[in-house]
């Protein structure tokens, strides 16, 4: 990727899994894989929020998970980026009115369609988001919200 | 009466038969399906629930113990002589009076302002060290909770918290009209999901009394052993991956990539959601499905060499995480966890839909990571036999188009419908009222396997936990529901 003086060249990730049927999980797992390989693309899922520039959430959000997504949130430092992948999270899901769950995040600075995702739009719907952000080496944005 | 429950359903378990479900209902019954391994034939057994009150099965037959603590705390029904009754599904933040599946449905729970955690169960002692890990974590990995007690690097106790992603589907699943059933059912696990759609439209037909025409079976066969050889792949890639052997994981994920993305072009989905219906299922190119077959042989042949020919990765694998050929039994294995454990128990031996084509049964010996491995090593292929079977069976055939047919709209009556999905037996127990689902059960592959690995891991060290953890390769999303 050239250098671009405005948006993001990388992204680090923390997913956390909030009710999920481990459809988009597969799919997560084939953007890192050999074929897709993301990393090269400047994405790159993190083992701690305290890595982390964003958290993709994935699943209705069970209410089991609410508390655990929220403390991952929390110890991510600012600016920090929600990302809803899949229809489950986006609140669009088949599981949108089960009682165990609260329908999907109730905002998301990006939002991921599919069931699941296929790895090819993922990245797509990633990298061009990217473009439209401001690096945070030269504007630090605080996008805290969700 | 309560007697009687008891010795039918341990007269069942010693004549080695398998134990279907075990589920309530909203008006008070509890009721048991065992099937014969050697007919296919099915028994069931119901006892009415008294005061709240049911005997409990578990001191008989372990495997039935988080059956009755879900009914517990779904129902509100309370399995007498119960030997452990922690919440297993609730959390403390489920109001007291909520049942979801009780007498009185309550919708909208108005969940409590605490944490979701229940208490763990630990070893005390000096020296013992108390490892949490989750509900979140460092990874790609479904939600679950796993408290640790260790001495040193040692294992002595897994208690294992689940249920995390419980998003209530079989109450979502109650008053739907059979239409509206696939894309929920489809997406309960993604892992099994053609399993768990055929289980749905298997149940449907059998209560029309419809009949599936040889090209319908055919296709689902070929859907459901296509589910097997992506299931076992995935399978086979993280096991590496759980002892750093980079290459093999890495080589198998784009194996795994290349059988997807042929998933896509004959089927139209990645992980063939939405390719089973009542009366229905998605048909692919036979040629095409052949071609992919030997691309994928291409990869998968110089794959398993590797993997077999490294005796580091065999060292590491072999007397890791197992399982007893006693402890199989006793709480209830089948898949390939039983069958790494010398267990042949297969239900495809007795399925219809496979009525003539005689899958073989991989049998492992040890119980352990490597009998794991090497049973998927074996089944992956065996299903790639029965996949071209198939398919030059379906070219073979004349053409004649699917027969067109329309689901009564007024059916009624219950179905315990089953199959042989890639993480064991699958089981759905349904019934209907007036072409509404009243009630739907569904005891997946993994449910019983989890108990199991919390007993193999003891006198295994906790760096053992990923590579026995991804050798089970239990789901968490269909045990949660």
């Amino acid at each position: 990727m050239p250098h671009r003086k405005h948006g993001r060249r990388v992204l680090q990730i923390r997913h956390v899994d909030a009710g999920s049927c481990n459809g988009c999980e597969q799919e997560l797992t084939a953007c890192t894989g050999p074929a897709y390989d993301w990393q090269h693309l400047g994405l790159d899922l993190v083992a701690s929020p305290r890595h982390a520039d964003a958290l993709l959430v994935t699943g209705p959000m069970s209410d089991t998970m609410a508390r655990p997504l929220n403390h991952v949130y929390s110890a991510i430092p600012q600016p920090k980026i929600v990302i809803a992948f899949g229809d489950c999270a986006a609140g669009c899901g088949v599981f949108q009115h089960a009682y165990g769950v609260r329908g999907g995040l109730d905002t998301a600075d990006l939002t991921i369609p599919g069931c699941p995702p296929e790895p090819v739009q993922a990245i797509k719907a990633l990298r061009t988001w990217m473009t439209t952000l401001t690096d945070p080496e030269t504007e630090p944005k605080d996008s805290g919200r969700r | 009466m309560s007697q009687d429950w008891i010795d039918h359903n341990i007269a069942h378990k010693q004549a080695g038969d398998e134990l279907l479900s075990l589920t309530a209902t909203r008006d008070g019954q509890v009721r048991a399906t065992w099937m014969n391994p050697g007919d296919g034939r099915q028994t069931s057994y119901a006892t009415s629930v008294i005061d709240n009150h049911f005997p409990s099965l578990t001191r008989a037959l372990p495997e039935v113990a988080w059956d009755e603590r879900e009914i517990h705390d779904l129902f509100g029904f309370v399995p007498q002589g119960h030997p452990d009754l922690r919440p297993l599904v609730r959390t403390p933040r489920w109001p007291s009076e909520f049942f979801p599946l009780g007498a009185k449905p309550i919708r909208c729970p108005a969940w409590l302002d605490v944490e979701p955690d229940n208490p763990a169960r630990t070893v005390q002692g000096d020296g013992i060290t108390i490892m949490k890990v989750g509900p979140t974590h460092a990874g790609i990995i479904e939600s679950g909770h796993f408290v640790f007690s260790l001495m040193g690097e040692n294992i002595l106790h897994l208690d294992i918290h689940l249920f995390q992603n419980h998003r209530g589907v079989e109450a979502i699943l109650e008053d739907q009209p059979i239409a509206n059933a696939v894309p929920i059912v489809s997406r309960v696990c993604a892992g099994d999901t053609v399993s768990h759609q055929t289980n749905w439209a298997m149940a449907v037909e059998n209560l029309a009394q419809f009949v599936p025409d040889p090209l319908l079976s055919l296709r689902r066969v070929i859907l459901l052993e296509s589910e097997r050889v992506l299931s076992h792949l995935n399978d086979l890639a993280q096991i590496p991956a759980g002892v750093g052997f980079q290459r093999a994981h890495q080589q198998a994920l784009a194996i795994k990539e290349c059988w997807q993305q042929g998933l896509k072009q004959l089927f139209g989905h990645r992980l063939l959601f939405d390719t089973v219906k009542p009366g229905w299922a998605a048909g692919a190119d036979p040629d095409a499905l052949l071609m992919l077959i030997r691309r994928l042989r291409q990869q998968w042949t110089p794959w398993r060499t590797l993997v077999e020919g490294h005796h580091g990765f065999h060292d590491r694998m072999t007397g890791v995480g197992v399982v007893k050929p006693h402890d199989a039994e006793r709480f209830g294995a089948h898949g390939v966890v039983a069958r790494a454990a010398g267990q042949a128990r297969d239900v495809r031996s007795v399925h219809a839909l496979y009525a003539d084509m005689r899958p073989a049964c991989i049998l492992g010996q040890g119980g352990d990571v490597k009998a794991r491995f090497d049973v998927r090593l074996g089944e992956l292929e065996e299903s790639l036999r029965l996949l071209e079977a198939s398919a030059m069976r379906l070219r073979n055939e004349n053409e004649s188009p699917l027969r067109r047919w329309t689901v009564p709209d007024t059916l009624s009556g219950r179905a315990v419908v089953f199959t042989e999905s890639p993480h064991g037996l699958n089981v759905h127990d349904i019934t209907l009222d007036c072409g509404r689902i009243a009630r739907y059960h569904i005891r997946a592959g993994t449910y019983r396997h989890w108990p199991l690995l919390a007993q193999a891991m003891p006198g295994n060290t906790v760096a053992d936990f990923p590579l026995i953890n991804k050798s089970f390769e239990l789901c968490y999303s269909c045990t949660d529901r």
